[in-house]
C-alpha cells in the first residue's frame, strides 16, 4: 500500500502536466463552442421563424437532423468526409485542423439546440410587447433589443444553463477524432505514456478536473439568473 | 376642419367582415366613446387606426394628410407606417408596459429612442435626455404616481400599471390618444383611479377616442358616441341622443343591459 | 435583416459543399508539395512515445523523421484512435501510420504497405506466480483470454479455440490479468517487453508462450508511391548502418528484418 502511494506521488507531476495540457484544450474547445454557438443559434432561430416558408422548412430540417443524430456521428462525418468522399481534407493536418473541425461540429450542433430555445423564448414573449412598441414609433430592430431581448434572456437562462452543463461533459467526444482533451490524457496512462502504464487514478482526477468546472458554471449561471429576478 | 376622417373602411378577417364601410370624423379636443358588444368591431377600428391591422379599403386622413388609402398602394409602404403611426397613441387592456423597466424607463424609452434620430442628439445629448425625463416625471405626477417612478410593474397594482401605460402614450404626445377597453382587466375598485386620469384629459382637451364597455363613464367623458354592431357604425350622435333616444331598436335592446348600472 | 439572414444561411449551405479536388496523380509528390509527411501514431513505447520535453521518440519516430528528411520534408507527428487508423489514411488526415504496426491481411488490402521491418510476436501474459504452469500452449486449455479486438493476438486465441473476451486496447487486456476479471491476455512482445515486469505498473506480470511469430510495416494510401520510395530507403538505411543504430539506441536491435 504505501509503496502504491509512493509510485503515485512520484507519477504526480507528469500526470498532471498532462492532464492540465488535456483540460486546456477541453476549456478552449468548450469556449469556442460558446462564442460561436449562442450567437449562431440566433440567426438558425431567426431562420425557424421565417416568413419565406422555404428557408423556415430548411432551417428546421436542418436543425432536425443536427438535433436527431449523434454528435459523435456529426463529428466523424465533419472530420473525415471532405478528405474521403471530397478527396480533400480541408482541416488541414496536425491538432489544429482536428481541433477546427470539432469546433465547427460542435458550434452547429450546439447552436442548433441553442436555436430551439430562443424559439422558445421569442415565441413566449407576449404579443403585446411587440404592439406596444409599435405604436410607439419604436423600429423592428430596437424592439428586438431594447423589449424583446432582455425578456428572452431571462426565460432562457435556465434552459440554456443545462445545455452549458451538458456541452462540458459532451467536450469529450472530440477524442473521437483523436483530439487530446482531458479523458484522452487521463487515458493514455491507462494504455502507457511516458513511462506510466495500467495506471487509472489518472483517470479518477480526470473527473474532479469537470466536477470543479461545473461547479464554477453553476455557480456563475446562478447568479446570472438571479440577476434577473428584479423584473417578471 | 376634421383633425381625423375616416372613410367607408373595411377589414376582414379571412372569410368574416369585421369592419364593413366605417366612417365618422372627429374634431380637435372631441372625445369619442365607442360602445358595443364583444366583436362589434371596436378594437379592429383602434388597430386599424394604430396599423396593428391592414385595412382592406377605404381611406384614413388626418388633416390633409392621406395616412391610408387602400386604392393608393405608396400609402402602405412599410417605412411610412412607423411616423404614421405616431399620430396616434393606444392604451391597451393589458397595458403591456416593459416588465424590465421601472415606470419611469417605461415613459421615456420611445421618446429617447426617437430623440436620436434628431440631427443635433448627439451633441446635445445630456440636455435632450434631462428634458425627456423631466417631461416623464411631470406626467407621471400628473397621474399620481410621483413616489412611484422608480418601481417595476411587477411591483405595480393594475390601475397603476395603466396609468404608467397612458403617461407613455401621452409622452409621444400624440395627436388622438385610444383607449382600448382600459378598465376591462382591473379589479372592479381599480377602475376608477384610471377613469379619473382619462376623464381629467378630456377636461384638458385631449382628443380621444375610447373604447369601453364602463357607459355611464361613456356617456358622461363623451362629446360623441358611435354604437357599433356587426361590423357597422349603428348609431352615433351626441352622449344624450344615443344614450337617452336611441333610434334603432338594435341600440335598445343593447343599453337595457346596462340600465342597472347607469 | 432578413435578406441578411437568407445570405448567411446561403453561405452555410455552400460551406457544405467544398469544392471537390481532383486525385494526384502521385502520392509522393502530394506529400513534397505540401512540404510535410504526417505520421500517424499512438503513444506506443519504444516505437512511438514522448520524450520529457513532449517530443516524439522512438524507433519509428526516428525512422519516419529519417525518412521525411530523405524525401525532404518536414515530418508531423499525430496521436490518432487506432481503430480510425484507415479513415485517417484515406481521408488525408495523415500521409501514413507508422507504429509497429502488424501487416495483417486486413492491413495489407486496405493499405500499401512497405516491407516488413521488424519482427514480433503475440505473447501470452500471465500473473508471474503462475507462470510456471503456462508454459505450453497445451497448458492454456481452459483459461479465459482477454485481448484486443480486431487485433492480431485475438485472431491467435480464437484459432486455438480458447475462451477470449475482446476488449478495447492491449492496455486494458493487461488490465483485465492485472485485477484478476481475466486469467491471462495477448499482446505484442515488444509491448510486453516494455510495459510488464520488474520496474513497471504491472511488476507482478509475465509473458510465456509465444504464439506466432508476425512483422512491422509501414502503411500508406492505397495506390500510394511512397511504399516502394521507404523500400528503397530502408535499404540503403540498412546498408549504411543507420537503421541498425536507431535500432541499438532503443535496445529492439534483435527484432530487426534483415533488408537487401
Amino acid at each position: 500500500m504505501q509503496q502504491l502511494f509512493e509510485q503515485i506521488t512520484q507519477q504526480m507531476p507528469i500526470v498532471f502536466r498532462s492532464l492540465n495540457q488535456g483540460f486546456l484544450q477541453t476549456l478552449r474547445l468548450f469556449f469556442v463552442t460558446l462564442l460561436g454557438a449562442l450567437p449562431l443559434g440566433l440567426v438558425i432561430s431567426f431562420g425557424s421563424m421565417s416568413r419565406f416558408k422555404p428557408l423556415k422548412w430548411l432551417t428546421r430540417i436542418f436543425v432536425g437532423i443536427i438535433r436527431g443524430t449523434p454528435l459523435m456521428i456529426q463529428l466523424l462525418i465533419f472530420f473525415y468526409f471532405p478528405g474521403l468522399v471530397l478527396k480533400n481534407n480541408i482541416w488541414g493536418s496536425g491538432e489544429a485542423g482536428r481541433f477546427t473541425a470539432a469546433s465547427i461540429a460542435f458550434i452547429i450542433n450546439y447552436a442548433c439546440y441553442f436555436s430551439e430555445i430562443y424559439r422558445g423564448g421569442i415565441q413566449g414573449i407576449p404579443v403585446g410587447q411587440e404592439e406596444a412598441g409599435l405604436v410607439l414609433g419604436m423600429k423592428p430592430a430596437q424592439i428586438f433589443f431594447k423589449v424583446k431581448l432582455l425578456q428572452m434572456i431571462k426565460r432562457i437562462v435556465p434552459p440554456i444553463s443545462n445545455e452549458i452543463i451538458t456541452l462540458v461533459k459532451d467536450t469529450s467526444l472530440a477524442r473521437i477524432i483523436a483530439l487530446q482533451e482531458i479523458i484522452w490524457a487521463g487515458q493514455a496512462f491507462m494504455k502507457g505514456s511516458q513511462g506510466i502504464s495500467g495506471a487509472i487514478w489518472p483517470l479518477f482526477f480526470t473527473g474532479v478536473y469537470y466536477l470543479v468546472w461545473n461547479g464554477v458554471l453553476s455557480w456563475l449561471l446562478g447568479k446570472l439568473e438571479k440577476k434577473m429576478d428584479y423584473f417578471r | 376642419m376634421s383633425i381625423l376622417q375616416v372613410e367607408q373602411l373595411e377589414k376582414s378577417f379571412g372569410a368574416t367582415k369585421v369592419l364593413d364601410g366605417i366612417s365618422f370624423t372627429m374634431e380637435q379636443g372631441e372625445v369619442l366613446s365607442m360602445i358595443g358588444s364583444s366583436g362589434s368591431g371596436k378594437t379592429t377600428l383602434l388597430r386599424c387606426l394604430n396599423f396593428l391591422e391592414k385595412p382592406n379599403g377605404g381611406r384614413i386622413l388626418m388633416g390633409d394628410e392621406v395616412l391610408f388609402d387602400a386604392a393608393d398602394a405608396r400609402t402602405l409602404r412599410e417605412s411610412e407606417i412607423r411616423k404614421k403611426r405616431l399620430h396616434f397613441g393606444l392604451v391597451f387592456q393589458n397595458f403591456n408596459l416593459f416588465p424590465q423597466y421601472t415606470a419611469l424607463q417605461n415613459v421615456v424609452l420611445a421618446k429617447e429612442l426617437l430623440a436620436r434620430e434628431q440631427p443635433d442628439y448627439k451633441k446635445n445629448k445630456h440636455q435632450i435626455r434631462a428634458e425627456i425625463e423631466e417631461a416623464a416625471q411631470n406626467l407621471l405626477i400628473q397621474m399620481g404616481l410621483k413616489d412611484k417612478m422608480k418601481h417595476y410593474p411587477h411591483q405595480l397594482s393594475g390601475g397603476q400599471c395603466q396609468r404608467v401605460a397612458i403617461a407613455r402614450a401621452l409622452n409621444l404626445q400624440p395627436d388622438i390618444l385610444c383607449f382600448d377597453e382600459p378598465t376591462s382587466a382591473l379589479d372592479p375598485e381599480l377602475t376608477g383611479e384610471v377613469l379619473k386620469v382619462i376623464r381629467e384629459l378630456a377636461d384638458k382637451n385631449t382628443t380621444m377616442i375610447i373604447v369601453t364597455h364602463e357607459m355611464s363613464f361613456a356617456r358622461d367623458v363623451a362629446s360623441k358616441v358611435i354604437f357599433m354592431d356587426g361590423g357597422k357604425i349603428c348609431e352615433m350622435g351626441s352622449p344624450q341622443e344615443v344614450f337617452e333616444n336611441p333610434q334603432k331598436e338594435r341600440t335598445r335592446q343593447f343599453l337595457s343591459n346596462y340600465k342597472n348600472n347607469m | 435583416m432578413k435578406k441578411l439572414l437568407v445570405v448567411l444561411m446561403a453561405l452555410m449551405m455552400a460551406f457544405t459543399m467544398v469544392t471537390a479536388v481532383a486525385e494526384e496523380a502521385s502520392d509522393k509528390q502530394y506529400v513534397i508539395d505540401k512540404g510535410v509527411l504526417v505520421v500517424g501514431i499512438t503513444d506506443f513505447a519504444p516505437m512511438d512515445y514522448k520524450d520529457e520535453n513532449g517530443e516524439w521518440i522512438g524507433f519509428d519516430a526516428d525512422l519516419a523523421r529519417a525518412f521525411a528528411a530523405k524525401l525532404g520534408v518536414n515530418v508531423e507527428f499525430v496521436e490518432i484512435d487506432w481503430d480510425n487508423k484507415i479513415l485517417e489514411l484515406d481521408g488525408k488526415a495523415v500521409d501514413c501510420i507508422w507504429n509497429g504496426m502488424t501487416l495483417t491481411d486486413a492491413v495489407m488490402t486496405a493499405m500499401e504497405c512497405s516491407n516488413p521491418y521488424m519482427n514480433n510476436a503475440q505473447v501470452v501474459v500471465v500473473p508471474a506466480a503462475k507462470a510456471d504452469q503456462y508454459q505450453t500452449v497445451e497448458s492454456l486449455a481452459g483459461l479465459a483470454f482477454a485481448a484486443e479486438a480486431g487485433s492480431a493476438g485475438e485472431a491467435e486465441v480464437t484459432a486455438l479455440g480458447l475462451n477470449c473476451t475482446p476488449v478495447a486496447t492491449q492496455a486494458d487486456a493487461l488490465m483485465e490479468v492485472a485485477s484478476g476479471t481475466s486469467d491471462a491476455a495477448v499482446i505484442d512482445a515488444l509491448m510486453a517487453a516494455a510495459m510488464i515486469g520488474e520496474g513497471t505498473n504491472y511488476a507482478d506480470l509475465t509473458y510465456t508462450v509465444s504464439l506466432n511469430s508476425e512483422e512491422y510495416g509501414v502503411g500508406f494510401r492505397k495506390g500510394s508511391d511512397l511504399a516502394a520510395e521507404l523500400n528503397a530507403f530502408l535499404v540503403e538505411a540498412a546498408a549504411d548502418g543507420s537503421l541498425q543504430a536507431i535500432a541499438e539506441a532503443y535496445l529492439v536491435q534483435a527484432a530487426l528484418i534483415n533488408q537487401q
